[in-house]
C-alpha cells in the first residue's frame, strides 16, 4: 500500500492525470489521508488495530480499505477516479474504480459499527455510491436524485449511518449506473458479526470477490460501455485467469467464500472436490434448516452468495463459473465453427496469400491453448493458463482451491502444484480388454443396433 | 553591234550567275534527318532514326530489334524499337523528303523563255531570235528561297513532334502494358483467396456446419472474382496489342515478354517553377507558329517588292535578216497595271498575315495552358502515388497483420482472413493503377515541353473498382 504522495511519486500518475477534475489539497484537510492501492496482488488480511475486534477477510486479488477512529466513528476515504486494472499479465483495462483499483477496496466493520465514508469525486462527470444490501437512513441510500443530489466532479460527500446487519454486501455507483458500472465501479462490504451469531460460524479463512464483465476490444483498454450482454472478458475482481490467485486453505480449514454478482448475467459457481453450503446471502445469514449441500450455486445478478465448506481433500480444485464461455477470455462471437473440416490443399492456397496463416478449429479449439501464435497487444489468448499436466485451457472466471497439508494459518501465498501420491491419477489402459459382464439380454456382437455415421478425426492433418 | 554585244554578254553573265546561285540549293533530305534526329533526340533519348529506304529492312535493323526482343523489353527498348520500325513514322519520314525537294525546287530560277520568228518579205528572209526572262521571279528569288527554306524547317519540326509523339505514346503504351499484366496477376490472387473461401465454404457445408446460404455466399464472392479475372485479361491483352501496334511488329516478333513491375514512383515530385518559360522556347509548334509568321512577313514584303515588277518582262532581240545587217536589241513588255494594281493580292496577304498572328498568340496561348495543366496532372498523380506508396498500403498491410492476430486469438475466422486479403490485393492493385498514371502523367508532361499533348488517359485508366463484393 502507497499513501497518496508516494501515489502520485509512481506509476499510478497517469491515472492521476487523467482524472478530470482536481481536488485540492486544502478542500481534502481535515479528511482521512485516502490511501491508495497500486498493486492488482491479493493483499494479506488487514488486521485490526482500532474499533472492535473481527476476524478480517482476503479479498481475492484485492485489499481492504484502512480507516481512522474519530470519537468512535469509523471514518474510510473513497476517491472514486479512473485507473489502470492489471487483469492479467500483459493485459491493462483503462476502468473507473476507487483509491486505484477496480473493483475497489473491501469495506470490513463490525455490527453496529457507526461509519462515516467520505467519497471524493475524481471522475469526469458526477457520482454517487448506493449501499448495497445495508439498512440505512433513506437519504444515505445513495441512489442519485432520488436520495441525494449525485457528487458532482471534484466534491467530497459524505456518508453516514450504522452498520446494523452482519452480512456480506457490495457498493456501487448509483448515478449514470450503466457507465459507471461497465467501467468496473463496485467495491465488497462485509460487516462481521459483533458477537457470536447462531447462524453465522467462524471460519479459519473467508475470501471475497465480485464477479463483473467487460467488452475489451482486443488490443484496446477501455470497456466497450454501451455492451449490455455480448461480454467477452468475465473475471473474478476484474482479473481474467491465469491472472486471478488461488484460494489456498490448509487441510480441514473451514473456509467461507462470498460472492457477489454484478454483471449483467448470472453465474453458477462450482467447486470441485468438495460439497459446500449456501450460508448467507445478501439478506443474510441462511437459517441452519434451510442450507442444503451443494457443489454448484447461481448467483443471480444483483445477488450475493455466501458457500461454506470443511477443505477436507488435499489437492488443487478447480473452482468456476460453470457457463463454459465465462471460462474462456476474449474470442470471436462469430467465428465459424471448423471442426471436421477437411484443410488439405486449401492451405497451400491460402498460405500462398497469408503466409502466416495456419489451420485453428479443424478438431476443436484445444489447439489454441496449444499453438503459442502472436495476438494484437494488450489482450491474452482465450484460454490459456498451464497447470503440471499442460494447458488448463480456460480463461475468465476460473481460479482454484488449493488444499495442503502443511499450509500454515494465516498464510495465503500460492503454495504451487499439488503432487498427487503414487497411484492415484488418472493413467493411460495399455493392457487387453476386460470382457465386461453383460445383462444375457445383451447382443454379444457388441455392436449398437443402430449404426451412426461419423466423421471420426483422425490424427493430425494440415499442421 | 558593239553596245548590243556588250548588253547580250552582261545579260549571259548575270544568267551563269544566277545559275550557279541555283545549283548550290542541292538536294539534302539526309540533313533533314539529321535535325530531326536532333531535335528529337532531347526527348526520345534515342539516335536510331533511320530512313526505311528500301523495300526490305537492313539487316542491322532487323538483328537489332531481335535483340532487344529477346530479352523482357525494357521501356527505352520499346521506343528504340518504334523509332526502328513503325511504319507509320516511316511514311511520316518521306514527308522530309518531299520538302527537302520543294525546297530545292524553289530555289531553282524560273526557265527562261526563248522565240524564234521566220518571217519573209518577197526574197527578203527575216529571222527574229529572242531569249525572255521573267525578271520578277528573278528578283524575287532570295525571298522565294528564304520562304521556301522556312516551310522545309516547319516540315522538320512537325516530323519531329511526330518521332517525339510516337516515342511519348509509345512508353505511355509500355507503362499501360507493363501495369495490365501485374494487374492480371493481382487479379489471380484475389480468385485464389475466393477460390480458397468458396471451397471452403464448400467443405464445410459438407461436414454440416454451413448452411447453403453461408455456402452460396461465399461461393458468389468467388464467382465476382472470376468476372474481375476476365476483364483483367481482357486489359492485358488490350495494352499489349496496342504497344504492338507501335513497335510495328507482327509473327513471332509479337512474343515478346514485359518486365514484371512498373519502376517505382520517385521519392520527390519534380518541382518546376519556370516550366511554362522552359516550353516557351522549346515548344515546336510555338516555334512553327511564330516562322510561319515571319514567313508571311516575307510573302507580304515580297509582295510589296514585285508589285509592279511581277509584270516586267525582260526580252532579247535578235533580228537578222538576209537583207538587211543584223538587228540587234531588247524589249521591254510592261503589263499596264491599269485593272490589276495587286491591291487585292496585297490584302489578301496582309489578312493572312494577320490571321498567322492571332494564330501564333492563340498556339503561345494554348501552350502554356497545356503546359500547365499537364504539371497539374503530373503533381496530382504523383500526390496520389505517394499518398498510396505511404498511406494507404502501408495502412492495408497493417490491418492485415493485425486482422492475422485477431486470427490467431479466434477472434475472427478464415473467412475473414481471406476477405481482408483479398480487400489488401485489390488495394495494391489500385497503387499500381496510380503508378502506371503516374508514370503516363510523367510521359505527358516530357512531351508537352515540345507540342501539344491533351491530358486524358491519365485519368481515364484508374477506373478500377474500390474493392471486390465488400466482405464481411
Ligand atoms: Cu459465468
Amino acid at each position: 500500500m502507497v499513501s497518496r504522495r508516494d501515489f502520485f511519486m509512481g506509476a499510478g500518475a497517469i491515472t492521476a492525470a487523467v482524472a478530470a477534475s482536481s481536488v485540492s489539497r486544502v478542500s481534502l484537510a481535515g479528511l482521512p489521508e485516502p490511501v491508495i492501492q497500486s498493486s492488482p496482488e491479493t493483499m494479506a488480511p488487514l488486521e485490526p488495530n482500532t474499533g472492535r475486534p473481527y476476524k478480517p477477510v482476503v479479498t481475492l486479488n484485492g485489499w481492504t480499505l484502512p480507516w481512522r477512529m474519530n470519537n468512535g466513528v469509523k471514518e474510510f476515504h473513497l476517491v472514486a477516479e479512473p485507473v489502470v486494472r492489471e487483469m492479467a499479465p500483459g493485459f491493462n483495462a483503462h476502468l473507473w474504480g476507487y483509491n486505484g483499483q477496480s473493483p475497489g477496496p473491501t469495506i470490513e466493520v463490525v455490527e453496529g459499527d457507526r461509519v462515516r465514508i467520505f467519497v471524493t469525486n475524481k471522475l469526469p462527470e458526477h457520482t454517487s455510491i448506493h449501499w448495497h444490501g445495508q439498512r440505512l437512513p433513506n437519504g444515505m441510500d445513495g441512489v442519485a436524485g432520488l436520495n441525494q443530489r449525485a457528487i458532482p466532479a471534484g466534491k467530497t460527500y459524505v456518508y453516514e449511518f450504522e452498520a446494523k446487519r452482519p452480512g456480506t454486501f457490495m457498493y456501487h455507483p448509483h448515478a449514470d449506473e450503466m457507465v459507471q458500472m461497465a467501467m468496473g465501479m463496485m467495491g465488497f462490504w462485509v460487516t462481521h458479526p459483533r458477537d457470536a451469531h447462531p447462524n453465522i460460524d467462524e471460519v479459519d479463512r473467508d475470501y471475497c470477490f465480485l464477479l463483473n464483465a467487460y467488452d475489451v476490444e482486443p488490443g484496446s483498454y477501455t470497456p466497450k460501455i454501451m455492451e449490455m450482454l455480448d461480454f467477452n472478458i468475465w473475471t473474478f475482481n476484474s482479473r481474467v485467469f491465469p491472472g486471478i490467485d488461488p484460494l489456498v486453505a490448509r487441510k480441514d480449514d473451514k473456509v467461507r467464500i462470498r460472492v457477489g454478482n454484478l454483471t449483467m448475467t448470472n453465474h453458477p459457481i462450482h467447486l470441485h472436490g468438495h460439497e459446500f453450503e449456501v450460508t448467507g446471502t445478501d439478506g443474510g445469514p441462511v437459517p441452519r434448516g434451510a442450507r442444503w449441500p451443494e457443489v454448484t450455486t447461481d448467483v443471480a445478478v444483483g445477488q450475493m452468495r455466501q458457500i461454506e465448506f470443511i477443505a477436507s481433500d488435499l489437492g488443487d480444485w478447480a473452482f468456476h463459473c460453470h457457463k463454459s464461455h465465462h471460462t474462456m477470455n476474449a474470442m470471436g462471437h462469430d467465428v465459424p465453427t471448423m471442426l471436421g473440416v477437411d484443410h488439405r490443399k486449401v492451405v497451400t492456397q491460402i498460405n500462398s496469400l497469408i503466409p502466416d496463416y495456419m489451420v485453428m478449429g479443424e478438431r476443436g479449439m484445444a489447439d489454441m491453448a496449444e499453438m503459442q501464435m502472436p495476438l494484437p497487444e494488450n489482450t491474452i489468448p482465450m484460454m490459456t493458463g498451464d497447470g503440471p499436466f499442460g494447458s488448463v485451457e480456460m480463461g475468465g472466471m476460473f481460479t482454484m482451491l488449493k488444499v495442503r497439508a502443511d499450509q500454515p494459518a494465516g498464510d495465503y501465498s500460492d503454495p504451487g502444484w499439488y503432487q498427487q501420491p503414487e497411484g492415484t491419477q488418472a493413467f493411460e489402459w495399455t493392457g487387453p480388454l476386460q470382457e465386461p459382464s453383460r445383462f444375457k439380454s445383451e447382443a454379444s456382437t457388441g455392436k449398437p443396433a443402430v449404426e451412426v455415421q461419423v466423421r471420426k478425426p483422425t490424427g493430425h492433418s494440415g499442421h | 553591234m558593239n553596245k548590243t554585244n556588250t548588253a547580250l554578254a552582261r545579260l549571259g553573265s548575270t544568267g551563269v550567275l544566277l545559275l550557279t546561285l541555283a545549283g548550290c540549293a542541292g538536294l539534302a533530305p539526309q540533313s533533314s534527318l539529321e535535325q530531326v534526329q536532333q531535335q528529337s533526340a532531347e526527348l526520345t533519348g534515342q539516335d536510331s532514326l533511320h530512313w526505311a529506304t528500301e523495300q526490305d529492312q537492313p539487316p542491322v535493323v532487323r538483328e537489332r530489334i531481335a535483340e532487344l526482343l529477346a530479352e523482357p523489353l525494357a521501356l527505352e527498348s520499346a521506343v528504340e524499337i518504334a523509332l526502328m520500325n513503325n511504319p507509320g513514322l516511316q511514311a511520316r519520314l518521306f514527308d522530309l523528303g518531299i520538302a527537302d525537294a520543294q525546297r530545292v525546287q524553289a530555289s531553282r530560277l524560273p526557265n527562261p523563255g526563248f522565240s524564234i520568228g521566220r518571217m519573209t518579205r518577197g526574197s527578203e528572209v527575216e529571222w527574229e531570235r529572242g531569249l525572255h526572262l521573267n525578271l520578277g521571279s528573278l528578283i524575287a528569288l532570295p525571298l522565294t528561297r528564304r520562304i521556301a527554306d522556312g516551310q522545309n524547317a516547319q516540315v522538320q519540326r512537325e516530323v519531329s513532334l511526330s518521332v517525339m509523339r510516337l516515342a511519348t505514346d509509345t512508353r505511355i503504351a509500355w507503362y499501360r502494358a507493363v501495369a495490365a499484366q501485374q494487374s492480371l496477376a493481382y487479379s489471380e490472387q484475389v480468385l485464389q483467396a475466393a477460390d480458397a473461401g468458396a471451397e471452403m465454404a464448400h467443405r464445410m457445408a459438407a461436414v454440416g456446419n454451413y448452411s447453403a446460404l453461408q455456402k452460396a455466399r461465399e461461393q458468389s464472392f468467388y464467382a465476382e472474382a472470376a468476372l474481375s479475372h476476365l476483364q483483367a485479361r481482357q486489359e492485358q491483352v488490350a495494352s499489349h496489342e496496342r504497344l504492338v501496334r507501335l513497335l510495328g511488329l507482327w509473327g513471332e516478333q509479337t512474343n515478346f515478354t514485359l518486365p514484371e513491375r512498373l519502376p517505382d514512383v520517385p521519392a520527390e515530385p519534380l518541382d518546376q517553377p519556370d516550366i511554362e518559360q522552359q516550353a516557351m522556347a522549346s515548344r515546336l509548334d510555338v516555334q512553327a507558329a511564330q516562322q510561319g509568321a515571319e514567313r508571311l512577313a516575307t510573302n507580304l514584303k515580297l509582295g510589296k517588292a514585285t508589285r509592279f515588277i511581277n509584270v516586267l518582262e525582260l526580252g532579247i532581240s535578235n533580228n537578222s535578216s538576209n537583207e538587211e545587217p543584223v538587228q540587234r536589241g531588247y524589249e521591254i513588255t510592261v503589263e499596264l497595271p491599269l485593272f490589276d494594281w495587286s491591291g487585292a493580292r496585297m490584302a489578301g496577304n496582309e489578312a493572312r498575315y494577320m490571321q498567322q498572328l492571332q494564330r501564333t498568340a492563340e498556339v503561345a496561348i494554348n501552350a502554356r495552358s497545356q503546359v500547365r495543366e499537364s504539371y497539374q496532372a503530373y503533381r496530382t498523380a504523383w500526390d496520389v502515388a505517394a499518398h498510396y506508396r505511404d498511406e494507404i498500403v502501408p495502412l492495408r498491410k497493417r490491418i492485415s497483420e493485425e486482422n492475422m492476430l485477431l486470427y490467431n486469438g479466434m477472434f475472427i475466422g478464415v473467412f475473414e482472413l481471406l476477405a481482408d486479403a483479398r480487400e489488401q490485393i485489390s488495394t495494391v492493385n489500385r497503387y499500381l493503377q496510380a503508378q502506371s498514371d503516374f508514370w503516363v502523367a510523367q510521359s505527358e508532361l516530357d512531351l508537352v515541353r515540345f507540342g501539344p499533348v491533351t491530358p486524358s488517359e491519365a485519368n481515364s485508366a484508374s477506373t478500377t473498382p474500390a474493392s471486390p463484393a465488400g466482405g464481411h
